[in-house]
C-alpha cells in the first residue's frame, strides 16, 4: 500500500466528482462538530476519508452488510448518548452519519445528487442553532462549494477548472440573490407552527436559570452574549433606574433560591404609577418562558400572562428571537395590603441552616421598631464594614453558607449580597424575596438601543413595608455603588478575570463594537425577527395602506415576475451583439473575395482544403492564397498572436485581388 | 430516449418526439437550435431537489426560522437560473454534421459532427445521441466550434443514416434536461461485412474449382499446398485438405502472374443466400485489392472491369453495398 501523494494525484482528485462530494459534505457538517458526541466525529473523518482513498482503490468500497452494521451501531451509541433519535442534535448526528455510509454506496451520479440535495437540508438544521452574520457568511461560502460540486457532478469531463467553476457559481448566487431577497420580504408568512414541535434537548443556552445559588450569576456574567435589546420611545432613563425584572424567587432552602409552586392571586395592581416610559424589548432566545421588563410593567400585550409578582411570563418558551411592547412605571406604588399568602412565604425561613443570620435577625428586630430602620442599618453595615464585591468570592461550601459569608469571607457578588440580606430581612420579621434580572445595559451611540448582555445579569430583593408595599431594595448598591451607577467594569478590581468583550469595552474597539452591535441588531430586528406582524407594517408602510393576504400574494406574483425578467435580461444579454475576432472578420472578407468568382466556402471546409479549390481554380493567385490561409491559421490556433500578424494579415486580404491578371 | 426524466412516461416522449417532428424544419447538414425546437423538463435530480427545498420551507414555516425562509428560497431562484442557463447552453447553437467514410456492417459509422456559436459562451457538457448511437459529449469552452462525432454501429449493408439525433444538456446543475431533436441529413455507406476465413464447407472442393475454369488468371500449374496466409484467395484454398486436417491451407500455383482475374457471383455455391455470396465477395475483393491484382466484378446488373487501384476497390465495394437495394 502506498499513501504517497504526488501532485497528478492531486489533480485527478481535485476534479473527481467524489472528492466535491465529501467537500461539502464535511463543510455542512462543520458548525455542527461542538454538538456531536467524540465518537462520532472519528466515524465519520474514518468514513470520509476511507471513501476519498476509495477513489484510486475502487475495490476497498466497503460491503454493504459493513455499512449497515455501522449505521445500526451508531443508532444505538446515538441512542444511549442523547436517549432519543430525533431531537435537534441526535437527529442532525445521525443524519450526518448516514450521509456518511451513502457516500460509500454505488458510485453513481444520482447519488451524488442526492447527498448534494441532503447537504442543503443539513445546512438548514444548523439554523436551528445559530442565525448570527457570521454563520450565514459562512453558508453563503458552503453553498458556492455545494453549487461547484453540482458542476463538477454535471461538467461531463469537460475540462473547466475550478477557477471557472467557482466564478460561475459565484455568479448564479450573485444573481439569485435578488431574487431570493424578493422572496423573503413578500412570500407570505403564516403565524404559528404548522406542527407541534418536539420537546427540546437541554440546549446549553446561556442566560438566566429559575434558581439562585452562590455562584451561579458570577459564572453567568462572563459571558457577554447578548440577554435582549431595548428600543425606548423617548428618552432612557438613568442607569440606576435599569432593573429588568425577570424572577421573582421565594423559597430558600439554606443555600438555593427557587420560584417554588406559582401562587395564583388577581392581578396586581399598582396605586401609582408616574414616569411612564413605552419600550420595546427584542429577546434572545432563551428557551425559558419568562419575559424581562423595565421595575414595574404597568401595561402589556394581550398574549402575555401578567403574574402576581409583576413578572411576566409568555405562552410558550421562546425558542427564537421574540419582541414584545411594553410600558412600566419608574416611580410606582405597590398596593399596601399584603395577601397572608405572601405573608407566610415571604417570612419563611429554612430552621436548621444559617442559625447566627437567624439571631442576628432576631437581634435587629428587637433592636429597631421600625423596619425601615432595620433595612438602613444591614445596608449601612455591608456598606462601612469589612465587605467586598468580587467576582470571584471564596467557596461556601457548607451547610450555613449565608452564615459563612456574613460572619467569615464577607467577599461576595451580587447573589451573596441578595440572598444573605432577604434572610436577613425575614428573620428579623420583614417578609422579603429575591428578583433575578438584570441591571444597567449598555446604549449604542449611534442607534441609542440599550443592549443588555448576559453579564449584567443581577439579583437584588424586595421587602414589604407597611405603608409602601413591596420595596426594591438592592444591596449591592450600598456595597458596590458604581455596579448600578455605571458598570460592573467599574465596580470591580482591575485584575479581576472577564470575558474579552468586557475587557475591549475600554479600548479604541469600544466604537467598532458599537458599529457591530448596531448592524447584530438590524439582523434581528429586520431578517430574524421578520414576522407577519413585520411583513404587514412594511407592506403597509411601502403601499401606504392596509395590506391582506391576497395582496401580499398578487405583489409576490408581480415582484418576482419582474426580478426574474430582469435577472434573466443579464443572463440574455440582448443588447450584446455577437463579437467578431478580427481575424475571423478579416477571412470572411477574403472568402467573400473568392465567392464573387464563384467560388464558395461550405461551412464544413477547413481552411486549407478551401485554399487547395482556390488554387485550383485561380492558379495564378496561388502565393498569395497560400499566404492568407497559413497566416489565417496561424493567427486563429496559435496561442502567441502579435498585432503586427495581424495587421500584415489584414493588409494581404484588403491587397487580394482574384480577378486581377498575372503581371508578366 | 430520456434517462433521467421522471415526469415523462414513454408514451408521452413519443408522442412529443412525433409532434416535434412534424414541426421541424426539413433535413439539411445545418440546424440552429432555436427556442421554437427546443424543449426543457425538470430531471430527477432537479425533482429530489424540489422536495428538498419544500422540506426546507415546511421547516423554516414551522420553526419560524428566517434563514431557513431565505435557505429555501435561494435554493428556489438558484433552481430557476440553473433552467434559463441550461436552456442557453444548447440555444442558439449550430449543428453541424459531415460526411461518415464508408464502413463494413458491424463496424462504427464515425458521422462528424462541429457545434458552432457565434458568440464566444461557455457551453461545456453537450451531449448527443440517436436511437442507434453512443452518447458522444461535446464541450464549447469560450470558443466558437468544437467537433465531436456521432458513432453509430452500421447494422446492415446499404446507406445508413444516424436516424433523429437527440441533442441535450443538463449543465450546470443536472437539474434540468433541455433538449432538442435535430433532423440532420447525413449518410454512411455501408459495405457488406467481409466473410471470415471460416468459411463452413458445404461442397466438395471439385464443384468450387470447377467454377474456376472460367477465371483467367495463373492457375495453371498447381505446385503444392502451403500454410494459410493472410490474403489468400478464398478459391486457392485448399478445401479438401482443409476438411481433413482442419487447418487453413492454400494451394500454391507456380504461375501467379498479374493477369486479370475475375470475381463472379455465379462462382460461388449456387445454394448460398444472397448475403453470404455478398459477404465472400466482398472478402475476395479485399483479399483481390491487398495483393494488387488486376480484377474486375461481374455481378447480375452490374459489370466492373478489371482494374485495380483504391478508387476501384471502392467502387465494386459500393457496387456489393447497393447490390439489390
Amino acid at each position: 500500500m502506498k499513501f504517497s501523494i504526488n501532485k497528478a494525484d492531486l489533480q485527478t482528485l481535485s476534479r473527481h466528482p467524489v472528492f466535491w462530494v465529501v467537500l461539502s459534505l464535511s463543510l455542512v457538517i462543520t458548525p455542527h462538530l461542538g454538538r456531536f458526541p467524540v465518537w462520532s466525529i472519528f466515524l465519520i473523518i474514518f468514513l470520509f476519508s476511507w471513501r476519498l482513498l476509495c477513489i484510486k482503490h475502487p475495490r476497498w468500497l466497503p460491503p454493504k452488510w459493513l455499512l449497515l452494521i455501522i449505521i445500526i451501531f451508531s443508532s444505538a451509541g446515538l441512542f444511549f448518548h442523547f436517549g432519543t433519535l430525533f431531537g435537534k442534535t441526535a437527529g442532525s448526528v445521525l443524519l450526518s452519519i448516514l450521509l456518511a455510509v451513502k457516500l460509500h454506496e454505488s458510485p453513481s451520479r444520482r447519488e451524488y445528487m442526492l447527498l448534494i440535495s441532503l447537504s442543503f437540508f443539513i445546512i438548514v438544521t444548523n439554523f436551528l442553532f445559530s442565525q448570527s452574520i457570521p454563520t450565514v457568511i459562512f453558508m453563503l461560502c458552503i453553498i458556492v462549494v455545494l453549487l461547484m460540486s453540482m458542476i463538477t457532478i454535471n461538467q461531463n469531463n469537460a475540462a473547466i477548472d475550478n477557477i471557472a467553476k467557482l466564478k460561475l457559481s459565484i455568479k448564479m448566487l450573485l444573481q439569485a440573490l435578488p431574487l431570493m431577497l424578493i422572496m423573503f420580504v413578500l412570500f407570505p408568512r403564516i403565524s404559528g407552527p404548522l406542527w407541534k414541535l418536539p420537546d427540546e434537548e437541554k440546549t446549553a443556552r446561556s442566560g438566566l436559570s429559575d434558581t439562585m445559588s452562590p455562584g451561579n450569576i458570577s459564572n453567568l456574567i462572563k459571558s457577554s452574549a447578548v440577554a435582549f435589546r431595548v428600543q425606548f420611545k423617548n428618552e432612557i432613563p438613568a442607569q440606576q433606574q435599569l432593573y429588568w425584572r425577570g424572577l421573582v424567587l421565594w423559597y430558600f432552602d439554606g443555600r438555593t433560591w427557587e420560584r417554588g409552586k406559582q401562587n395564583i392571586t388577581p392581578d396586581p395592581s399598582l396605586l401609582t404609577s408616574k414616569n411612564l416610559i413605552d419600550y420595546t424589548i427584542t429577546l434572545q432566545a432563551h428557551e425559558k418562558k419568562w419575559l424581562y421588563a423595565l421595575d414595574m410593567p404597568v401595561d402589556i400585550p394581550d398574549d402575555i400572562i401578567y403574574t402576581n409578582n409583576f413578572v411576566l411570563r409568555a405562552q410558550h418558551k421562546i425558542t427564537s428571537l421574540y419582541q414584545y411592547h411594553l410600558t412600566s412605571s419608574l416611580d410606582y406604588q405597590i398596593q399596601r395590603e399584603i395577601s397572608p399568602w405572601e405573608k407566610s412565604a415571604g417570612l419563611k425561613v429554612p430552621p436548621q441552616t444559617n442559625l447566627k443570620t437567624l439571631l442576628k435577625g432576631r437581634e435587629l428586630a428587637a433592636q429597631f421598631s421600625q423596619a425601615e430602620d432595620i433595612v438602613k442599618h444591614v445596608l449601612k453595615t455591608f456598606n462601612q464594614d469589612e465587605f467586598h464585591y468580587t467576582l470571584s468570592p471564596p467557596l461556601t461550601p457548607g451547610a450555613d453558607p449565608v452564615d459563612q459569608f456574613l460572619f467569615q469571607t464577607k467577599r461576595g457578588f451580587c447573589e451573596h449580597y441578595a440572598s444573605s440580606f432577604t434572610l436577613l430581612m425575614r428573620a428579623a420579621g420583614i417578609p422579603a424575596r429575591v428578583v433575578l434580572g438584570y441591571q444597567g445595559g449598555t446604549i449604542n451611540p449611534l442607534t441609542q438601543v440599550l443592549t443588555v448582555r448576559q453579564s449584567e445579569a443581577h439579583a437584588w430583593s424586595e421587602v414589604w413595608l407597611q405603608g409602601r408595599g413591596w420595596v426594591r431594595i438592592d444591596p449591592t448598591a450600598a456595597i458596590a455603588p458604581q455596579r448600578i451607577e455605571q458598570s460592573l467594569d467599574a465596580a470591580l478590581d482591575v485584575n479581576e478575570a472577564r470575558s474579552l468583550h468586557m475587557q475591549l469595552s475600554n479600548s479604541v474597539f469600544k466604537k467598532l463594537l458599537f458599529y457591530w452591535d448596531a448592524i447584530d441588531n438590524r439582523w434581528n430586528q429586520w431578517v430574524i425577527g421578520y414576522d407577519i406582524a413585520q411583513q404587514k407594517q412594511l407592506l403597509s408602510r411601502l403601499l401606504n395602506q392596509q395590506i391582506n393576504f391576497s395582496d401580499i400574494v398578487l405583489l409576490l406574483v408581480i415582484g418576482f415576475t419582474l426580478a426574474l425578467l430582469i435577472t434573466s435580461l443579464f443572463i440574455f444579454k440582448p443588447w450584446h451583439k455577437a463579437k467578431v475576432e478580427p481575424v475571423v472578420e478579416a477571412y470572411a472578407t477574403f472568402c467573400k473575395k473568392l465567392s464573387a468568382k464563384g467560388l464558395t466556402r461550405e461551412t464544413y471546409e477547413g481552411a486549407f482544403d478551401f485554399s487547395h479549390r482556390a488554387i485550383a481554380l485561380l492558379p495564378e493567385q496561388k502565393n498569395s492564397i497560400q499566404l492568407i490561409t497559413r497566416l489565417y491559421s496561424k493567427l486563429r490556433y496559435e496561442p502567441s498572436q502579435s498585432d503586427k500578424q495581424l495587421s500584415q494579415f489584414k493588409q494581404l486580404v484588403r491587397e487580394f485581388n482574384p480577378g486581377r491578371t498575372p503581371k508578366s | 430516449m430520456a434517462e433521467n426524466l421522471p415526469l415523462l412516461p414513454r408514451f408521452a416522449e413519443r408522442f412529443i418526439q412525433r409532434w416535434a417532428k412534424k414541426r421541424q424544419p426539413p433535413a439539411s447538414h445545418q440546424i440552429e437550435i432555436d427556442r421554437h425546437h427546443l424543449y426543457i423538463l425538470p430531471t430527477r435530480h432537479g425533482v429530489l431537489y424540489f422536495m428538498v427545498l419544500l422540506l426546507i420551507l415546511f421547516g423554516a414555516i414551522n420553526y419560524e426560522n428566517s434563514l431557513g425562509f431565505m435557505l429555501a428560497f435561494l435554493l428556489g431562484s438558484l433552481a430557476l437560473l440553473g433552467m434559463i442557463y441550461t436552456h442557453q447552453n444548447i440555444n442558439k447553437l449550430n449543428v453541424h454534421i459531415g460526411r461518415a467514410e464508408p464502413v463494413f456492417v458491424g463496424q462504427d459509422m464515425l458521422f462528424p459532427i462541429s457545434l458552432s456559436q457565434k458568440t464566444q459562451q461557455l457551453r461545456p457538457a453537450i451531449q448527443l445521441r440517436s436511437s442507434t448511437s453512443q452518447i458522444s459529449h461535446a464541450h464549447l469552452l469560450n470558443t466558437t466550434n468544437t467537433n465531436s462525432q456521432l458513432i453509430c454501429t452500421a447494422q446492415h449493408r446499404g446507406y445508413s443514416s444516424p436516424g433523429q439525433i437527440k441533442l441535450f444538456s443538463e449543465f450546470p446543475f443536472g437539474l434540468f434536461h433541455a433538449w432538442s431533436w435535430l433532423n440532420l441529413d447525413s449518410r454512411c455507406l455501408v459495405y457488406p461485412a467481409p466473410y471470415s476465413h471460416h468459411i463452413p464447407i458445404t461442397k466438395a472442393e471439385q464443384e468450387i474449382n470447377g467454377t474456376t475454369s472460367n477465371i483467367k488468371h495463373g492457375t495453371d500449374d498447381f505446385s503444392g499446398i502451403r500454410q494459410y496466409q493472410a490474403g489468400d484467395l478464398p478459391n486457392h484454398m485448399a478445401w479438401k485438405a482443409i476438411a481433413k486436417t482442419g487447418k487453413l491451407q492454400t494451394k500454391l500455383f507456380s504461375n501467379e502472374t498479374s493477369q486479370d482475374m475475375w470475381i463472379c457471383w455465379t462462382q460461388l455455391e449456387p445454394a448460398l443466400d444472397t448475403e453470404h455470396r455478398l459477404s465472400l465477395l466482398c472478402r475476395m475483393i479485399l483479399d483481390a485489392s491487398k495483393h494488387s491484382l488486376n480484377f474486375g466484378l461481374d455481378i447480375p446488373g452490374t459489370t466492373i472491369p478489371p482494374s485495380h487501384g483504391l478508387q476501384h476497390k471502392q467502387q465494386c465495394l459500393k457496387a456489393l453495398a447497393l447490390f439489390g437495394l
